[in-house]
């Protein structure tokens, strides 16, 4: 147990720092920048609670606001994101688990539907991080853009994070 | 009273959820100025030193760039530098006694001051352009003359350039004679040095010395009579050893020749000559 909350801290950390030095510096084409910190939510167990899910989810996007000067703008979309995640899991996780804990991933998800659940929260999170950008100017077709994009990257690089950490 | 209890600790994520997104647009909305917010972005310790050594590493990552430019920078100011010290040059130069003594000869004639843009030393066929023609009045035919002496004749004009055949190129050959004596004969090129020329079919005769001038005749429309080519180095004989081939050390340095100008008065040089010749006849 303690083995795994020290493990979920490391991951903390290292999804930060990743997100600090490397991926808020890509802007592939201008708009796509990938926010794959967000696989630290996607891969709470599915018994954790509300709660623990929203306060993480705050948590994280607090920390990377911390670094990137963009206060509340990552904190609000990933608290937000935290809220979204179990109704996700309950949606795109199997139907004959329903009362079981399961981890997210493709051998307890299948991977249609796990990818699915990937992309679609990493949709919603770039949408809600960049409608809050957006209280600056910028142009509807843009922003959708860049949505698009962002999550497109993000779910790839969540997906290798998984299968990287998963390799046995 | 269970029921509110129950209710509450049911959907306490919502009520966290609501509070925490309040914090955010309150960070959000609240801290966007940059005063409100130093004390937590940045500009508090841990994130600044974060930041730091992020912009340590993007500049040291940006280094070959950052050197490109510099040594572009480098030569682009070194040209300028070049373009000053010869602009001080020009302003400033000495003029030697020969040029006095050429300028002296040309009082009278009107000249094109001119610049040499293009000099060509290939062996066999050496070609200089120099930056004024039609436009400014240089026709074909003229003669070029520099700070040294005799440079060439113009031999193509362009609007705005000309092409000199100069004394360092075998289709050119110029009327010379020894100063002070009248022996005249044809200064051409070897095909050697950029430093030498020869006169050929000087009479044997003739009272010829090591290091006396040699000058321009007169006996062409081109030059004025007496204007400086050279100096004899030696006395060797022609070819069909009749009469004395003159080597000549030139006075004009090709090699970085500048400054020029085409003696463009029409018909000067040609009055010239026949009043030196009536002189001569007189006497």
């Amino acid at each position: 147990m303690l083995e795994q909350y020290l493990s979920r801290m490391g991951w903390f950390a290292l999804l930060v720092g990743m997100q600090v030095f490397v991926f808020n510096h890509v802007h592939i084409f201008g708009y796509a920048t990938p926010f794959p910190y967000i696989f630290f939510l996607l891969s709470l167990p599915s018994a954790t609670p509300r709660w623990v899910y929203v306060l993480l989810g705050f948590a994280l996007g607090l920390t990377i606001d911390l670094f990137t000067n963009t206060p509340g703008m990552a904190a609000g979309a990933t608290c937000l994101l935290g809220l979204l995640v179990p109704p996700l899991l309950r949606l795109f996780g199997p139907t004959d688990a329903e009362e079981e804990a399961f981890t997210p991933s493709p051998r307890s998800m299948e991977w249609g539907p796990y990818v699915r659940y990937v992309v679609v929260a990493s949709l919603l999170h770039g949408a809600a991080f960049f409608a809050m950008e957006a209280f600056t100017v910028r142009e509807w077709q843009s922003l959708l853009a860049t949505v698009g994009a962002s999550g497109l990257l993000t779910s790839l690089l969540v997906i290798s994070l998984h299968l990287i950490s998963h390799r046995k | 009273m269970n029921n509110l209890i129950d209710f509450i600790r049911k959907y306490f994520f919502v009520l966290l959820f609501v509070v925490l997104e309040g914090i955010s647009a309150w960070l959000l909305f609240g801290f966007n100025s940059y005063h409100g917010s130093v004390w937590f972005t940045s500009a508090s310790g841990g994130a600044a030193a974060v930041a730091r050594l992020y912009g340590d590493l993007v500049s040291w990552a940006n280094l070959q760039e950052v050197n490109a430019e510099l040594t572009a920078q480098n030569i682009s100011l070194q040209r300028e530098t070049e373009l000053l010290r010869q602009a001080l040059t020009d302003a400033t130069r000495d003029s030697s006694l020969t040029e006095r003594l050429v300028q002296q000869k040309l009082q009278g004639y009107e000249t094109v001051a001119a610049k040499v843009v293009a000099n060509s030393a290939e062996r066999a066929a050496n070609y200089l352009v120099i930056d004024k023609g039609e436009a400014d009045g240089v026709k074909p035919e003229m003669g070029v003359v520099g700070g040294g002496g005799v440079v060439g004749i113009v031999y193509l004009t362009g609007p705005h350039h000309s092409l000199v055949i100069p004394v360092t190129n075998r289709k050119s050959s110029i009327s010379c004679r020894v100063r002070g004596q009248n022996y005249f004969g044809y200064l051409q090129w070897d095909g050697q040095s950029m430093l030498s020329a020869y006169v050929d079919d000087v009479p044997r005769y003739a009272k010829v010395r090591i290091g006396q001038a040699v000058e321009t005749s007169g006996y062409s429309a081109v030059f004025p009579p007496g204007i400086f080519v050279g100096r004899i180095r030696r006395i060797r004989n022609s070819a069909d050893g009749q009469a004395y081939r003159l080597d000549v050390t030139l006075g004009t340095n090709f090699a970085n020749l500048r400054d020029v100008a085409v003696i463009s008065t029409p018909y000067k040089a040609e009055i010239d000559t026949l009043r030196a010749q009536a002189i001569e006849l007189e006497e």
